[in-house]
């Protein structure tokens, strides 16, 4: 994971704007491979396609036919699924965040709640999965706990490191005012850990959206994951690869999103390049 | 208790860091209205016993009264009678110029619109009008000492404490401040307790000056009145005493004191 990396909550050391320009052409250099890749991907489904069955490698027309239709037909299941994923995500990340400030701020219950993190990191996801469907009934919540269980402890240690970082000298200075601890909370402590709420985000993103395909797969009527799970039932390979290549879209879409939520909220935050 | 008279008053503090004493018996009276300047060389303790007044750390032994609260003790019963501006800027990178410049009136429940305008008037004071809006990046380093100073001074606190405020701007502007902060020192009758280790800064603003060596022992105490700074001959004696207490290495002092001790 990047995120000793990045957020460190402190600007860092060198501020470089003048290297706007150049990132961005570097970003453009992203894009031109990111597109030689898909197109080798194309080229070579489409030959393979041409020498085994269809049902083993489907051509490049009919996953894209496949994708029109689930486009028109089936983006209530699109919905659903991001509707589920954004649910858990919103509750864990409050929850997550919570827990990190409570671990953080009250030393007395800190090693039993980093106890619990984590024995619960250490629990398989098909574990809680199974669980859930022998502990609850309803879809929905066997999807937001399978979810919550396995992105809260993510936010909960990353908010927890974060307050571990906060800069001495700052929160100094702000007791030299005397705030209450609401206020130290709101002028110190809330803005310090946006960045560590930002990078993890970001990094279980594209974890989540898998597993909340996943548990689709398991406990749910609808959604992509019960969707995919039909399209193979019925040797529907092309729409198997319609919603894979819906869902690699779907990551990529998700991330950006983050990333721009994220620049709006940071933006005191100078650019950096290390050289 | 309950006097609020002399404003501090420290009796026999030590304090030490591991086995180092970084304070070592110190003890000092700083009545209502005066103005003192703690000067020494880097690792004097200077900082250290502005800490300990500021509550910020505790001393292993002795007493200190800050408008007669122990202020490490009873922390929160100093809120809104002190301000301090520290050596380093210590601004907060989320918030701009101005939202720096208002956080102590913030804290202080002074509302917002009030706060505001009541910071914007001390930027402007210390000449960064057109700055306010900018974040902490984009400002140099003598602005940020500025909006340090100017969130300080924003709160009006009776008592102020300053670390080494004006060390790092311009000759021009540090001189331009350091007049502007005694006329609103005097005026207002506040209490300042300030840290440097520049001479003239001391001579100029203060009404006592403390010359301090490794352990904040006291090693000369120099009474500085109006008549004094106003004679060029007194103020160059004077100015030779600190500096020859200081580890004469005189008016050269103008940065870190790197420099090897010339005795002279
Ligand atoms: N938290 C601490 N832990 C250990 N040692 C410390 C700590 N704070 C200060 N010291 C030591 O105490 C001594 C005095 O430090 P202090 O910061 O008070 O010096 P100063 O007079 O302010 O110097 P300067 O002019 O360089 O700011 C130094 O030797 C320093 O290393
Ligand atoms: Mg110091």
């Amino acid at each position: 994971m990047s995120d000793n990396l990045v957020a460190t909550g402190r600007p860092p050391l060198r501020p470089v704007p003048a290297r706007k320009a150049s990132r961005r052409g570097s970003g453009q250099g992203d894009a031109v491979a990111t597109l030689v890749v898909v197109a080798a991907m194309v080229i070579a489904m489409q030959i393979a396609s041409g020498h085994v069955p269809d049902y083993i490698m489907p051509s490049p027309m009919s996953v894209l036919h496949a994708t029109g239709d689930i486009l028109f037909g089936d983006r209530m299941h699109v919905l659903v699924t991001l509707a589920r994923l954004a649910a858990a995500l919103a509750f864990s990340l409050v929850a997550g965040v919570i827990v990190g400030a409570i671990m953080g701020m009250v030393p007395l219950v800190r090693p039993f709640l980093r106890a619990i993190i984590v024995i619960d990191t250490g629990i398989p996801a098909l574990s809680w999965m199974l669980i859930a469907v022998f502990w609850f009934k309803d879809t929905e919540t066997r999807i937001f706990f399978i979810l919550t269980v396995i992105l809260l402890p993510f936010y909960a240690m990353n908010v927890y490191e974060g307050i571990r970082a906060l800069p001495k000298d700052l929160v100094d200075m702000v007791e030299s005012f005397r705030p209450s601890r609401w206020q130290m909370l709101r002028y110190m402590i809330m803005p310090h850990i946006v960045p560590y709420i930002f990078i993890t985000t970001k990094s279980v993103v594209g974890y989540a959206i898998r597993m909340a395909v996943f548990a689709e797969l398991v406990a749910s009527a609808i959604g992509i994951g019960s969707r995919m799970s039909l399209a193979q039932s019925s040797f529907r390979i092309d729409q198997v690869f319609a919603w894979t290549f819906l869902l690699v879209i779907l990551n990529i879409a998700l991330q950006w999103g983050v990333s721009a939520i994220e620049k709006l909220f940071l933006k005191w935050r100078p650019e950096v390049a290390v050289r | 208790m309950g006097t609020i008279d002399p404003v501090i008053e420290i009796r026999n503090i030590h304090k030490s860091f591991g086995g180092f004493v970084a304070v070592d018996d110190f003890s000092l009276r700083v009545e209502p209205g005066e103005i003192v300047a703690l000067l020494g060389r880097t690792g004097a303790g200077k900082s250290t016993v502005l800490n300990l007044v500021m509550g910020t750390i505790g001393p292993d032994q002795g007493s200190i009264r800050v408008a007669g609260f122990d202020p490490y003790a009873q922390f929160r019963e100093l809120k809104g009678r002190i301000a301090v501006s520290f050596q380093t800027d210590r601004l907060l990178p989320w918030r701009t110029a101005v939202e720096n410049a208002e956080l102590g009136l913030l804290i202080l429940g002074v509302p917002k619109a009030e706060a505001r305008t009541r910071a914007l008037a001390w930027l402007e004071r210390v000449n960064l009008k057109g700055a306010q809006d900018k974040y902490v990046h984009e400002l140099s380093g003598g602005m940020r000492q500025r909006v340090s100073l100017a969130r300080a001074l924003a709160v009006d606190p009776a008592i102020v404490f300053l670390d080494e405020s004006f060390s790092q701007l311009d000759h021009a502007t540090a001189g331009k401040l350091r007049r502007d902060f005694h006329r609103i020192a005097k005026e207002f009758g506040k209490t300042c307790l300030f840290v440097t280790h520049r001479i003239e800064d001391a001579i100029e603003i203060a009404d006592r000056a403390i010359v301090l060596n490794p352990g904040a022992r006291i090693v000369l105490t120099e009474e500085i009145t109006p008549e004094l700074r106003a004679d060029p001959a007194r103020v160059r004696a004077c100015h030779a005493r600190i500096a020859e207490a200081m580890g004469g290495e005189g008016e050269a002092d103008d940065q870190e004191s790197l420099a090897p001790v010339t005795a002279g």
